[in-house]
């Protein structure tokens, strides 16, 4: 039992080991996501309104779940859950909707046909995501250390 | 993906990045801390990059036309450049096996952003 309890204590925090990998994906689709749409919106909004909103979007959620994941604590915790549960529900959603009415976007979006544009990448980083995020709960009395 | 020219540009930041990503996978499995290699080979894109930027100032300055937008392509350039600093700072604040995988991240990424600033150049 001690030494169950050792291994818990022991255990690298959910942004640290394998945790960093997570960050850098996700960062790296924060990024590009973002500058996508700023690009997008900036130069020819007009064209595709509905897709480059869904981007922007997008982008913004990758954001918020890459300093979430990157961050400590409980907050921090609960903030990342919300974030890669918003990208999933996304990812699969807006592949759903391309999938059955292709017309709506007139622009492909990062999370058009399930992220096929990326390698499907954007449709496997939530499923990741979750498993780490649900692997590494917080636990009362242990996140709190500074 | 739809044909696009390559130049020669391309092709070596091409083996430089998939360089990088053997190295740093390789290094995953024998190493327990970021290792001397990954970061170098990390650094290598890097300063292909550093190049490639200034080669293509003086290209673009030479009057070499380019297909897209100009402030796309140094968008690209910028962040590509940016993408591996934080990559080898991220790896190595935490010294583990792991830190070799996240740099393992930098050789696919500035592929892939190879590849789009080639369509940005050609069309």
């Amino acid at each position: 039992m001690a030494e169950a309890e050792t291994h818990e204590r022991n255990k690298p925090r959910r942004n640290q080991g394998l945790g960093r990998i997570l960050v850098m994906v996700y960062a790296v689709f924060a990024l590009s996501s973002f500058a996508r749409s700023i690009f997008q919106i900036a130069t020819h909004f007009e064209q595709a309104p509905l897709a480059y909103l869904l981007s922007a979007f997008a982008a913004a959620v990758y954001i918020v779940a890459t300093l979430s994941l990157a961050r400590s604590g409980r907050t921090a915790w609960y903030v990342s859950v919300v974030a890669v549960g918003i990208e999933l529900v996304g990812v699969v959603g807006v592949g759903l909707w391309t999938l059955l009415d292709p017309q709506l976007f007139a622009d492909d979006t990062v999370w058009s046909r399930f992220g096929a544009g990326y390698g499907y990448i954007p449709l496997i980083l939530p499923i990741l995501g979750l498993a780490w995020l649900l692997a590494h709960r917080p636990r009362v009395g242990v996140e709190s250390r500074p | 993906m739809t044909e696009v020219a390559t130049d020669g540009w391309f092709w070596v930041g091409t083996a430089l990045c998939a360089a990088s990503l053997l190295i740093c996978v390789v290094m995953t499995f024998l190493r327990t801390f970021p290792d001397d290699l990954s970061i170098l080979s990390v650094a290598a894109v890097e300063l292909f990059l550093i190049v490639y930027g200034v080669g293509a100032i003086v290209r673009q300055a030479g009057g070499e036309p380019l297909q897209g937008e100009l402030w796309e392509f140094w968008g690209y350039v910028l962040t590509a450049l940016v993408v591996s600093l934080v990559a080898v700072v991220w790896a190595v604040t935490d010294k583990t096996r792991w830190s070799n995988l996240v740099m393992a991240a930098v050789g696919p990424t500035i592929f892939v952003m190879l590849y789009r600033l080639q369509v940005i150049w050609f069309g």
